[in-house]
């Protein structure tokens, strides 16, 4: 039951992400819009191109779909409402988003498509460039909450949240799940001026639905991911915890998006560079910080 | 829930996204089917078929990021058991891994020195 409420949740929110995602860009705020684009999809033809490699362009968008929804299952939005609280949750949210990349190189080369096929071999570089720096933030949280447990996560939190305690830490991961998400300034894979969509380019009516609501829902779920372990979860005072992570949910949501929209779309080489030279240096001090911090005070 | 069944869930679910998506296909169905026109189905590349083949072997070349990448992909392996006991543990789980860092980042400043870190 709960597992249901969850899901249902998650299609919510990214219903949600579709109606701020139109209004940060064209800055009109409409409710019904992602709606009827949905149905509009569905009544128009999804033509597959010819000689497809017909698994993986099938496969491809409801992989990334499984992925997000899995990755979201391990997440709490209130101490209760989680599908399952596994032992390993901080380990398994990675190794669900993982399949991310293997959706989008199936999806550049299932078509058989130039544009598609640059686009999934652009992500791979990206992959390199953000992978390290999913992990290596999550693991300054998880000495902090000494477990992997996402509920224990939040808890740990209770005195101080960690985007306080580890503010270098929440910078890596926020910019990491913007480019996990291939959201603007890092939408390498479905780049609209230079790949005319990328690996979205060859689908069309309900795959291509599918692979917008996937994506939606990837969105979300890193949104809540960046809550769960920076933002203290469903903690917060006056208002019951739900409304807690919800109003934090959509902020971080709100922000990803915003920040696409202040930035120019950055080169392949360029992105990798800034994350190797730049970024793991960083996050190997985060988590020496947060190491001497936790021992001095914990 | 013990963990088996966790995972059952996990698994559950999985097979009822499928299911999902399956039935949105259903549903498109009803809606009409594509015709078969000439042309249709090209891939996006103007309206022509591309001039060169598409599946060909391609140069990845960040392939020195590449290797790096194994590296400290197969160390954060190690890190997540280290980070759940780090506390109990102390200093000591601080030095220990301080050293294993200091020699993985030596690497990476190594690889640096010898043009690893830029597209070849």
């Amino acid at each position: 039951m709960t597992s249901l409420l969850i899901i249902l949740l998650l299609l919510a929110g990214a219903y949600l992400v579709a109606v701020l995602e139109a209004w940060i860009a064209n800055g009109r705020l409409r409710f019904a819009t992602p709606v009827l684009a949905g149905i509009a999809m569905l009544g128009r033809e999804s033509i597959v191109p010819r000689q497809p490699d017909r698994i993986f362009f099938e496969t491809a968008p409801v992989l990334l779909l499984i992925s997000a929804i899995l990755g979201a299952m391990v997440l709490p939005l209130t101490p209760d409402l989680i599908t399952t609280d596994l032992a390993t949750g901080a380990l398994f949210i990675n190794a669900a988003l993982v399949y991310v990349l293997v959706a989008l190189l199936m999806a550049g080369w299932g078509p058989d498509g130039a544009y598609a096929m640059i686009g999934g071999w652009r992500f791979l570089g990206q992959l390199i460039a953000y992978a390290m720096l999913i992990v290596m933030p999550i693991t300054a949280v998880a000495m902090r909450a000494e477990s992997l447990l996402t509920t224990q996560i939040v808890v740990s939190q209770a005195g101080l949240w960690n985007i306080v305690y580890q503010p270098l830490g929440f910078g890596l991961f926020f910019v990491a799940a913007m480019a996990l998400a291939f959201l603007p300034p890092f939408d390498l894979a479905t780049a609209n001026s230079e790949l005319a969509s990328g690996v979205e380019a060859e689908y069309s009516g309900v795959r291509l639905a599918v692979f917008r609501l996937a994506r939606l829902t990837l969105v979300m779920t890193l949104a809540a991911a960046t809550v769960v372990f920076y933002l203290g979860g469903w903690q917060g005072p006056w208002l019951p915890p739900w409304a807690w992570s919800g109003l934090k949910i959509l902020a971080v949501t709100a922000a990803m998006l915003l920040a696409g929209r202040l930035m120019p779309r950055i080169r392949e080489a360029d992105l990798m560079a800034w994350g190797w030279m730049l970024g793991i240096p960083l996050a190997l001090l985060n988590i020496f910080l947060v190491g001497v911090l936790v021992l001095v005070w914990p | 829930m013990s963990s088996l069944q966790q995972y059952g869930l996990l698994l559950g679910i999985t097979i009822g996204t499928v299911g999902f998506v399956l039935s949105l296909f259903a549903l498109a169905r009803t809606f009409g089917k594509a015709r078969r026109e000439p042309g249709k189905d090209v891939p996006a590349t103007a309206g022509q078929l591309s001039r060169d083949p598409v599946w060909v072997r391609y140069h990845a070349r960040y392939y020195g990021y590449a290797l790096l990448f194994l590296a400290f992909d197969m160390e954060m392996a190690f890190m997540y058991p280290w980070a759940v006991v780090y506390k109990q543990v102390g200093l000591v789980a601080l030095l220990d891994m301080g050293v294993f860092l200091a020699i993985l980042f030596l690497g990476l400043l190594y690889g640096w020195s010898q043009g690893a870190l830029r597209r070849q």
